[in-house]
Parts: C-alpha cells; structure tokens; sequence
C-alpha cells in the first residue's frame, strides 16, 4: 500500500529499462515482479522490523528496500564506505534483521538479538509507517542516525516529473542516493549503477549508456577536471550536472562552465535530517540559489539558514533533537542574502580564525585551485600561539615541485586574489587522496 | 652557526618583502627590528616569516623546530625582535634538538 503509485508505474512501463548494472539491463516488469517475490519471502517480517540492507545500487537490492517498505519495516541502508563502522552503525540502529546483498546481487538474511526499543521506532510502529535510518556522514564530527518516516517521504515522488536517465554517483545509504533512486523510479526514468566512483569509470558509463544526468559533489567535478578523464569519453549525452553536499569553489564552477558549455548545472540542497530541497540556480554560473519547494520553508536566523519540512526526519537516535522549539532545523550553514537567493558560506565551525580576521576555507581553495598544476587542496585551521590560528593547506600538485618554489609561486599567484591573512601561511605537500567515499572533503584532523 | 642562521632569515625576510608587499629598509642585518619597537611586521607578517623560517630550518638543516609556542612567547626577551634575536633563539633550539 505504501508504494503503490511505484509499482503502477512499473506495471504501466514494463518494458522500459528500470536499472543498468554490470553491464546487465533490468526493465520495469523485471523490478515489479522481483518486489513482489520478495515481499513473499518477508512475509514472516513483522511491520515495523529494524531491518539494515548492506550493499548498493544493484537490482536486487534495490527490489528489496521497496519490499521492506511495502512491508512496513524500518530500513538501515549501509554501504561498504562505512565497512569499519557496520558494526557500530548496527548497533546504534537496534538493527533486528541483516540483509546483505553481495556484489553479485545475491541477498542473504541474518538475525540478531536486538530488540530495538528506541522511542522513535516506537511511533513509527503505532502510526504503522515505514521507516528509514540514515546515519550522515560525519565530515565535521561523528556520524548521526537520522530516523524518517517513509510516509513523507514518499509524498513528493507521487508529483509526475521528467525523468532522465540517471547515474546513480551519490550512495545508497546517503539522502541524495535515497532521493535519485526515488526520483527516477517514480517517474519512469533509467538509473545506470557503477561499481567505482571514479573519474575514468563515471566518464565511461555516461559515454556507454549515455546518461542525460549525474547528481555528483563539487569535489569530484574537482577531481573531473584534473583527471582529464572527459577529453577521453564522449559526454555528449550529459544534459545536467547537479551537486550539493558543499560548497562549490567558484573557479571550478567556472571552469567546469568553460569546457562544458551545454551542460546547465544545478546546484541541490540536501541533509540527511530535511531531505533534499529543490533548488534553483539563478544562473549555470551562480553561487546564488534559491531553495525550497513544496514542502519546505526557509528562514535565516542570525545569518544561519533554517529549514522546516513536511519531510523532517523525526530525530537523531543517538543525539538530543536539534529541532527548534517551532519546529526548524538549524542547517549550520552560514548564508548571504539577496532578495530570494542565497549564498552558501559554509559552517562557521571550518571558519579559521586569522587574529580576529575571519576566513573560509572554501574561497581560498578555490583560489588555489585555479593554480596551474594544483589537482586538490584542503585548507584547514592550524594552532598558532601568535594570531590563535593560521591558514594551513595541503596540497597535491601535478608539477613536481619543490616546498620552496611552490610556496613562492603561490603567494605571488594569491597576492592580488586574496587579502594578506587569508594567503596560507603554513603549506604542505601531499600525495594523498583529500576526500572520504562520499566525495565529500574531509577537513576534520585526522 | 649563527651567521648561517642570520642569513636564512634575512632570505626569509627578503621573500616576504618582496611577495607580501611588506616595504623594507635597503640595509638588512642582524639589527634589523622584526616585531615590536620599530618593527617591520605586524603579526600576520610575523606568523608568516615564523613559518617560512621553520620550514627553511628544516629543510637546509634538517631540524624540526618551532619557533611559535607558549615558551617563545613567554621568553623574558622576546625572540621576534630582531633577526638576530630570533637566530639566537632558532640556534638555541636546535643545539636543545641535537
């Protein structure tokens, strides 16, 4: 009954392809009927069963999480970018049941001895609603088990939208994977799956099953133009871009505009804790965007931006509610205003903090990444006796060279671009990858 | 060691003045004021000649030391007054680090 609007579209578009993987195309009848076969086999499930499935985007799996929907079970997606922390996550969600669907796409079910009585789960049982844990990624500090409930969730999918085929590049177990994967499922479009995340191997399937949209992050549309991969692979078919989930350096949305001019970027709003919001850029080269939708209001506070949604999640499991007393998510985003558009700053706790003068990350990385050579950099706060903090970056360059020489180009380059304090004053040069499996930067110490 | 340690800083001094527009005398020593009375340097200046100079010590000496810390700036004199002073107090902790 919860899904029903989907399986009337699957029956309706049988034929169509629903999901590529591995090279293996499923159609629409394909996932219909593997939903109903597995519903059958979870007819034992009680509604309401703390259930986490362990894979990613793969028919199988993807047929399961709408059966344990249809079911009324609450459902854990995990993937193996949190492979160290499954047992943790597990545990923090009461998990009940484990489904794990291996790479070959073969389920297999296992049991443990929790029995969840965490009061969320609770109201989600009474009011008999499906539910989703989505732990976030933990990129500023540790990770939070975001509970929803299905119902809400669903409710915007059942509006008919364009569906393009789609690369499904942000993760089963994150809000944006969630919310592609219900995106186009709703609405009748082709989801086209990778085993890797790479720029050579993206770049590869877009060309292949010519994918009209990739849903990505500005890291690796970062990592997109220092690979260079696009010069080798025919992206012709790519309509839209979008990325969320950080700030964009304005020099990669500006160069990323120079070589792709028929591509409209987009640029999306999403938390584990609201969803994702519908947004709209007020132009493919802005920062300025507009955001909400139905569903969503917006508000600023002390130049904070606050979200209240129809699709909240209802809390954290394992943290206080960070809800407002009326009901708004505090985002921890700083914003600016302009009229109805804003610009996304970042979070104050990245800010460093230069002798009182204030500095974020992103603008001097993207200062730095319009250097000839620099394939990344993460700057970050370092300690220093003198001004309390410093502006550190690590680097990874393309150039071979040496501390000195990149040091003194780097001022030269960053003198008129940037004022005195925000120039790093402490460099390093790394040879490492900066970003976790969520393509996200990971500024944290580690 | 000190003459070795007056020149890396006066090399540091140089490239700061010279990338960072800070304006400098046309004579540098030993005597040349950094911080303070006098000084060439507001603090940002300073941090970034700081660091400039720590990395330089490392990377020509071969000597991890720092040269911003509590006890640096708890010193009865401080080590950022002068290029000499701050190459007596580079040479003090290194000779501390060997």
């Amino acid at each position: 009954m919860h899904i029903d609007f989907l399986l009337d579209g699957f029956r309706a578009n049988h034929t169509k392809d629903a999901v590529v993987w591995r090279e293996q195309v499923v159609s629409y009848g394909w996932l219909a009927d593997a939903v109903d076969r597995w519903g059958r086999s979870l007819a034992d499930a009680a509604p309401g069963t703390v259930v986490s499935l362990e894979g990613d985007f793969s028919p199988n799996a993807i047929a399961l999480l709408l059966a344990l929907v249809e079911r009324g079970c609450i459902v854990v997606p995990l993937t193996s970018s949190v492979e160290m922390k499954k047992p943790e996550f597990r545990a923090i969600a009461q998990v009940e049941a484990i489904v794990s669907v291996s790479a070959d796409d073969q389920a297999r079910p296992a049991h443990t001895a929790a029995r969840p009585s965490h009061e969320l789960f609770t109201r989600l049982r009474s009011a008999q609603h499906p539910g989703l844990v989505l732990f976030s990624s933990g990129s500023t500090g540790k990770s939070k088990a975001a509970v929803h409930d299905f119902v809400p969730l669903l409710e915007k999918f059942k509006v008919p939208r364009h569906a393009l085929r789609t690369l499904t590049f942000l993760l089963f177990d994150h809000i944006g994977g969630v919310n592609t994967l219900l995106y186009v499922l709703s609405n009748a479009g082709c989801i086209v799956t990778v085993q890797d995340r790479s720029p050579e191997v993206v770049c590869a399937a877009i060309e292949k099953y010519r994918v009209q949209l990739l849903p990505t992050s500005p890291t690796f549309i970062n990592l997109l133009l220092a690979s260079e991969a696009y010069k080798d692979h025919d992206l012709s078919s790519l309509e839209l871009v979008t990325y969320g989930t950080e700030v964009m350096p304005e020099s990669t949305l500006t160069r990323f505009r120079q070589l792709f001019p028929g591509i409209r970027l987009l640029q999306t709003y999403g938390l584990s804790e609201v969803g994702i919001l519908r947004s709209q850029s007020r132009s493919s080269d802005s920062l300025w965007v507009k955001v909400g939708g139905e569903g969503f209001e917006t508000r600023v506070v002390d130049g904070m931006l606050q979200i209240r949604a129809q699709s909240a999640m209802l809390g954290y499991l394992n943290a206080p509610s960070p809800f407002t007393p009326d009901g708004w998510f505090p985002t921890g985003d700083a914003v600016e205003v302009d009229g109805e558009y804003l610009r996304i700053l970042g979070r104050p706790s990245e800010i460093i903090n230069v002798g009182g003068e204030k500095v974020y990350p992103a603008e001097v990385e993207s200062v730095l990444l319009c250097m000839e050579g620099v394939k990344d950099v993460t700057v970050s706060a370092e300690a220093n006796p003198i001004t309390g903090q410093i502006v550190a970056v690590k680097v990874s360059l393309s150039t071979g060279e040496t501390l000195p020489e990149f040091r003194r180009r780097m001022r030269i380059f960053c003198r008129d671009r940037l004022s005195g304090f925000k120039i790093p004053q402490k460099v390093l040069i790394v040879d490492e990858k900066m970003h976790g499996e969520r393509f996200k930067k990971m500024r944290r110490a580690s | 060691m000190k003459p070795e340690l007056v020149s890396l800083i006066l090399n540091a001094v140089q490239e700061l003045g010279e990338h960072n527009g800070v304006p400098l005398p046309t004579a540098l020593d030993g005597d040349t004021p950094l911080f303070g009375r006098d000084g060439l340097l507001d603090s940002l200046g300073l941090v970034t000649l700081v660091v400039a100079v720590e990395q330089a010590i490392e990377d020509e000496l071969g000597v991890s030391v720092s040269l911003a810390d509590e006890r640096a700036l708890s010193q009865r004199a401080s080590p950022y007054r002068t290029v000499g002073a701050l190459a007596d107090y580079a040479g003090s902790l290194i000779r501390a680090a060997a």
